[in-house]
C-alpha cells in the first residue's frame, strides 16, 4: 500500500488505449480508451449491452483483446488472468460469484489466496469485519444463505482481501434495495480514503455518477462521453439519452 | 478439538497396523480379497482428488489404470526392467497423459467433461491393441511372483500414501484452490487461482495413484490385455465407491471401497447369480438415503438420528 495522505491523484494507474474485443468474430468493443488515476472513483456507465462487462473481462484478461492496457506501467495484454490479478487488478464480478457452500470467513480468506503474509491477512480480515459489521456477525454462516446485499458485501470484502490497487466492481447495485446500495456507496468512499482506486461499472447511471469523480459513458461498444462526473450528470445529451430527462 | 483429532489419528494408525498384520493369520482367500479391496480403495481415493475435491467427474481414470498396468508390463516383459522401474514408468505415462489430454478436456464442464473422458478409455484400448510393444490385442504375460503377502503390503502402503496425500490436500493452499474450483470455478479464477494449471495438476495427481494401483494389479494378476486394462466399468466402480463413502472427504472413499467390496463379496458367495441385482439395490438405497456418503452420515447421525435418512428422502421428493 502506498502511504495515505499525499494527494498523488494525478498519477495514472490504468491507461487503456484503442482497446477492441469481441465474441467469436462479433466485435463488442471498438477503440476504447480510458484512464483511471490513483485513488479515484471512476464510473463506467451505459445501458444494457453497451460493452461494460466485456471491457472488464478484457481488463481482467479473461478474453483476448487488441490495443494496449497499461497498469502501473506494466503491460497487461500479454498476461494471463492470474498474472493480471497478481499485479493488483481485482474484479468483483457481476452476480458476485461467491463460494456459496463455504463460510463467509472462508470466502474472505479465498480473496487472500495469493498472499502469504498470514499476520497481515488476519489483520485485514478484522478490518473487513469493521468495514462490514454484518459480515462480522455472519462470519461462520454459509455465504449462499445470506441476502443479496450481504452477498454483495461479501464479494466486495473478498476482493479487498486481495489488497487490490484497482478494484473493479461490476453491477454493484443490481437487484439490491436502495438502502443497501446506500451502505455500499459509503463503503466505497471509505475504501477510497484508504487509497484503493475503484472502477465502478453500473447500469444505474445516476447512482454511479453521483458518487464518482469522473465518468465514462459507453454506448454500443465505444466511449460516447467522458469527463467529470458532475459535468456528465448535467450534460444534456447524457441526460436525454440515458437518464430519460429532458 | 486437538484431543479428538489426536484420538482419530491414533485410531487410524491402529487400524493400519492391524490391517498390515492381516496376512500373517488369514487364509489366502482373505488376503486376495484384501488386495482387491485395498487397490479399489486406492482407485476411489485417486478419483476423489479430481472428482471429489475438484468437482470434475472423470470417466478417464481407467485410462490411467491401463497406462499404469501397461507401464509395468512393458518395462518388465519387453525391457527386462525391475518392477519398481515399471511402476515409475507407468506413473510417468499417466502424468504425461494427464497433461496432454487434461489441457483440452478440462475446459469442458459437467456432463460434457464426463462424456469426453468416457470416450478416452475406448480410444486408448483401440490404440494399445495396435501397438506391437504392448502385445497388440493379445496382451502381455508378466513373470509370475507368487507372493500375495507382498502384494497385500504394497497395496496397503499405496493406500496409506494416497490417503495421506489427500489429507495434505485438505490442509494445503493447493487443495483450497481445488475446492474453490469445485464450488465456483469463475469465482476461483477471479480470485487469482490459475484454474487450468490446478485442474491439470489434480488430474495428474489422481492419475499417478490410479496408475500405481494398475501397476500392482498387473504384476499380481500376471496377465493383461487391452479390454481388461482399459475397462470402463472399473471407472464406474471407483465413482460408486467414492460417492458411497463421501466424495471430497479424506476417509470416505476408503470406507466406501471397503464396505462395498465386502458387500459385493458376501453377495456373490451367498446368492451368486443375483449378486449384481442386490449390489445395485444397495447402491440405489445409498444414493437415496445418504447422498453425501457414509462420511456425512457419521458426522450428522449423532445429532440428527434416524431423521437424517427421512430428510434425505424428503429432499428427493419421493
Amino acid at each position: 500500500m502506498t502511504t495515505a495522505g499525499a494527494p498523488k491523484e494525478r498519477e495514472p494507474l490504468l491507461v487503456v488505449n484503442g482497446l477492441g474485443a469481441g465474441y467469436g468474430g462479433m466485435p463488442a468493443l471498438r477503440n476504447v480508451s480510458l484512464e483511471v488515476r490513483r485513488a479515484e472513483i471512476v464510473a463506467l456507465v451505459g445501458s444494457n449491452g453497451a460493452g461494460k462487462t466485456t471491457l472488464l473481462r478484457a481488463l481482467s484478461r479473461v478474453i483476448p483483446c487488441t490495443g494496449t492496457i497499461s497498469f502501473n506501467n506494466d503491460d497487461l495484454v500479454a498476461k494471463t488472468p492470474d498474472e493480471a490479478f497478481a499485479t493488483g487488478l481485482v474484479q468483483v464480478p457481476e452476480g458476485r460469484q461467491l463460494f456459496d457452500r463455504m463460510t463467509v470467513a472462508d470466502n474472505l480468506l479465498m480473496g487472500a489466496y495469493r498472499r502469504r503474509d498470514r499476520a497481515a491477512v488476519a489483520n485485514d480480515l478484522d478490518r473487513m469485519y469493521t468495514l462490514f459489521p454484518r459480515l462480522g456477525e455472519r462470519r461462520t454462516q454459509l455465504a449462499g444463505s445470506m441476502s443479496g446485499g450481504e452477498q454483495q458485501m461479501c464479494a466486495m470484502a473478498r476482493g479487498l482481501m486481495a489488497r487490490p490497487q484497482l478494484l473493479m466492481i461490476d453491477e454493484m447495485s443490481l437487484g439490491l434495495a436502495p438502502v443497501v446500495v446506500e451502505q455500499l456507496m459509503d463503503v466505497l468512499v471509505e475504501i477510497r480514503k484508504q487509497d484503493v482506486t475503484v472502477l465502478l461499472v453500473e447500469q444505474d447511471i445516476h447512482l454511479a455518477l453521483s458518487l464518482a469523480d469522473r465518468g465514462y459513458v459507453m454506448d454500443t461498444g465505444s466511449i460516447a462521453r467522458s469527463g467529470a462526473a458532475k459535468d456528465l450528470i448535467d450534460d444534456p445529451a447524457v441526460r436525454e439519452a440515458y437518464l430519460g430527462l429532458a | 478439538m486437538t484431543a479428538s483429532r489426536l484420538g482419530v489419528a491414533v485410531a487410524i494408525v491402529a487400524v493400519v497396523a492391524v490391517l498390515a498384520t492381516v496376512p500373517l493369520f488369514s487364509s489366502d482367500v482373505i488376503v486376495q480379497f484384501g488386495i482387491n479391496a485395498l487397490l479399489l480403495a486406492v482407485l476411489a481415493q485417486g478419483w476423489n482428488i479430481i472428482g471429489g475435491y475438484t468437482g470434475y467427474a472423470s470417466f478417464g481414470n481407467s485410462v490411467f489404470y491401463g497406462l499404469g498396468s501397461y507401464g509395468v508390463a512393458i518395462a518388465m516383459v519387453q525391457w527386462n526392467l525391475p518392477f519398481a522401474v515399471g511402476m515409475i514408468f507407468g506413473a510417468g505415462l499417466a502424468v504425461a497423459f494427464a497433461f496432454l489430454l487434461g489441457v483440452p478436456v478440462l475446459r469442458l464442464k459437467g456432463h460434457y467433461f464426463a462424456i469426453a473422458t468416457l470416450g478416452l478409455a475406448q480410444v486408448m484400448s483401440a490404440i494399445v491393441s495396435n501397438i506391437g510393444i504392448a502385445g497388440q490385442n493379445i496382451g502381455l504375460v508378466l513373470p509370475p511372483l507368487n507372493n500375495d503377502h507382498l502384494f497385500y503390503e504394497l497395496s496397503l502402503g499405496l493406500l496409506v500414501i494416497a490417503t495421506l496425500t489427500v489429507f495434505w490436500l485438505t490442509r494445503s493452499r493447493f487443495g483450497f484452490g481445488l475446492i474453490a474450483i469445485r464450488e465456483n470455478e469463475e469465482g476461483a479464477a477471479v480470485m487469482g487461482v490459475n484454474t487450468t494449471l490446478y485442474k491439470v495438476l489434480a488430474f495428474a495427481l489422481s492419475g499417478v495413484f490410479t496408475a500405481l494401483a494398475g501397476g500392482i494389479h498387473a504384476y499380481w494378476i500376471t496377465f493383461l490385455d487391452p479390454d481388461s486394462a482399459f475397462d470402463i466399468s472399473l471407472n464406474v466402480k471407483m465413482i460408486i465407491m467414492a460417492v458411497f463413502g463421501g466424495p471430497g472427504t479424506v476417509l470416505g472413499p476408503v470406507l466406501g471401497a471397503f464396505v462395498l467390496s465386502a458387500v459385493s463379496e458376501i453377495l456373490s458367495s451367498k446368492v451368486t447369480n443375483l449378486a449384481g441385482l442386490f449390489f445395485g439395490a444397495v447402491v440405489v438405497a445409498a444414493v437415496v438415503l445418504m447422498p453425501r456418503g457414509v462420511a456425512d452420515v457419521m458426522r450428522q447421525f449423532r445429532t440428527a438420528g434416524w431423521r437424517y435418512f427421512v430428510e434425505n428422502l424428503r429432499a428427493h421428493r419421493i
